[in-house]
């Protein structure tokens, strides 16, 4: 996995809060930035390295809730723990529902907070992992030739050689041949892997689209 | 609202020799003329006026003196009939004790208003406070944030191998400052809490006004209304009693709040500022809410006279007692494009003093 600490990125306008965060989670071990306010975080360069933001939820200008719809509009994946000094229960249902992580309230539990951070950071861990694996995937893909891709669809419909050669109007070597070479280029063992493959390529393309 | 100038009790010495001074002047002048002529009746405008001390200790004082002084006359008095400065003498007595006496009376009515108006004014300062509980709470939850975070971060550093002391005193330092920063927040809440006899200091109105905001931060976030101040530096220091001037601040920036929460569109931005010309201070609070028409606008300091639902109405009402008890103006006007601006001007110098002579 990945080697460089994860970066926890501290959004909070309140100075001495900011500052005691990014020592917290420096003294566990992980990078953090910290920013003043949302702006400021949208604007930064992100390293390339699993992250989480703890965002605070009241600050003049945009709260911290609308930077979350934002994120989410712009497909902005990262993680987000929210902090409150004053929160109530709507507030914290409608974070969570948005794919918060942990709403803490101030003044928050130390164990609480890092283990928001931790959780947030596991699940990014997990997302950049699928993600990469897709994008090798997308890759492998594109390798294949236009008739390959066409042996593909079918057989991932789950169609038999046979009726797949009459389809395409070729042989059954031929397509036997060909299935053979997208096995290969896909790097899938079995028929039933290349079927789980096949769908992860269009279940991505259809959220892509 | 001459009397609720007076409730600043304070020492006058130009009070105290006027009344002398006069006292002397109806001595010679009852001693000097013929019995017939009873100057002494006079001294009943002195011990009138010595109730602007709000003491009845003064009053009796002063009753007591004239007496004497009347007793003195009698017997110094070289020229009149006897008869007649005997009678006028016993009338003058009699007058000095009854104006004494209700002289008193007022003195005491007066104490009952102002105990009355301190109660009044407390009280709305605590419901004001009642409503800033959320924001005070975030006021102090800030700080106790900061601490939490630093305290275990240098546990952790201390923890470390080798530790790191550069990162423990850091974080013990912002531990420190945190744990004064919750301190002044409880400081400045009991201070507006408590029931404090009014006082009359020099005061700095922009330390004044930024303890107010300071105790605000939290409501205007709730608001999500954004805070820009505009204090001049060099501001002369009015006379004044702090936590009534502060309760006024805190009332006009609670309303600006209020007043921008509603909004659906539009900007929250809200200005105070402080400005002087040399003769007058002036205090405003503007914001980009609502505007009221001229009518609610004549109609806003009014007691008992509320434009926000659940409102009591008397917020304003007692910003307008307290600013005018301090010699100034409290007024209200719509703010361009939108909104409203509140604020109240306060005079430089001795003003009090000034206009209850002039």
């Amino acid at each position: 996995m990945d080697k460089q600490p994860a970066t926890v990125f501290v959004v909070d306008d309140d100075l001495s809060v900011r500052e005691g965060l990014d020592s917290l989670f420096r003294s566990v071990g992980y990078a953090v930035s910290a920013f003043a306010s949302v702006r400021e975080f949208a604007l930064a360069r992100r390293p390339d390295t699993p992250s989480c933001l703890v965002l605070d939820v009241r600050m003049p200008g945009p709260s911290g809730m609308d930077f979350q719809a934002e994120l989410a509009a712009l497909n902005d994946p990262i993680p987000i723990v929210f902090l409150t000094g004053h929160g109530d229960v709507p507030m914290a249902v409608r974070a969570i529902k948005a794919g918060a992580v942990e709403f803490l309230l101030k003044p928050f539990r130390e164990q609480d907070l890092l283990d928001a951070v931790r959780v947030a950071i596991e699940n990014d861990v997990t997302r950049r992992r699928d993600e990469a694996a897709l994008a090798e995937l997308k890759e492998r893909f594109a390798t294949l030739t236009v008739r390959e891709k066409e042996v593909l669809a079918f057989v991932a419909q789950g169609r038999l050689n046979k009726q797949i050669a009459a389809d395409l109007g070729l042989s059954e070597v031929t397509v036997k041949v060909h299935r053979g070479q997208v096995m290969r280029k896909m790097g899938a063992a079995t028929l039933a892997e290349l079927v789980r493959l096949a769908d992860l390529i269009s279940g991505k393309e259809q959220a892509v689209r | 609202m001459r009397r609720d100038r007076e409730r600043m009790r304070i020492e006058r010495p130009w009070l105290w020799l006027g009344l002398i001074a006069t006292v002397a002047a109806i001595f010679l002048a009852d001693t000097f003329t013929s019995l017939e002529i009873a100057v002494a009746v006079l001294y009943v405008a002195v011990i009138l006026i010595s109730v602007r001390f709000d003491r009845p200790v003064v009053v009796v004082s002063f009753g007591a003196a004239s007496a004497l002084l009347t007793v003195l006359s009698y017997l110094l008095t070289p020229r009149g009939i006897q008869e007649t400065g005997l009678a006028n003498g016993a009338l003058s007595l009699i007058a000095i004790g009854a104006t004494t006496y209700l002289a008193l009376r007022i003195e005491a009515a007066e104490a009952r208003v102002r105990q009355t108006q301190a109660e009044l004014a407390h009280m709305a300062r605590v419901t004001a406070m009642g409503e800033l509980t959320a924001s005070i709470a975030h006021e102090v939850s800030q700080p106790l944030a900061g601490i939490v975070a630093s305290g275990h971060a240098a546990l952790r550093w201390l923890a470390a191998t080798p530790p790191d002391a550069g990162e423990v005193r850091r974080a013990l330092e912002r531990v420190v400052a945190d744990a004064d920063r919750a301190g002044e927040v409880i400081g400045r809440v009991r201070n507006l809490v408590a029931k404090a006899p009014p006082s009359r200091d020099r005061l700095d109105l922009v330390a004044l006004i930024e303890e107010v905001l300071a105790l605000t931060r939290g409501e205007l976030r709730r608001n999500h209304v954004t805070l820009q101040t505009d204090l001049a530096d060099d501001l002369p220091r009015p006379l004044g009693d702090k936590v009534q001037l502060q309760q006024v601040v805190l009332n006009l920036v609670i309303n600006a709040a209020e007043a921008m929460g509603g909004l659906e569109t539009g900007p929250r931005d809200l200005l105070v500022g402080a400005a002087s010309d040399g003769r007058t201070i002036t205090v405003s609070v503007r914001d980009t809410g609502v505007s009221l028409s001229p009518a609610a606008i004549a109609q806003v300091f009014e007691a008992f006279h509320s434009t926000k639902p659940g409102g009591m109405g008397m917020g304003l009402a007692i910003s307008r007692s307290i600013v005018e008890a301090h010699g100034g103006t409290i007024y209200a006007a719509a703010n361009h494009p939108r909104g409203m601006v509140f604020g109240f001007t306060l005079p430089v110098a001795g003003t009090a003093l000034d206009r209850q002579h002039g």
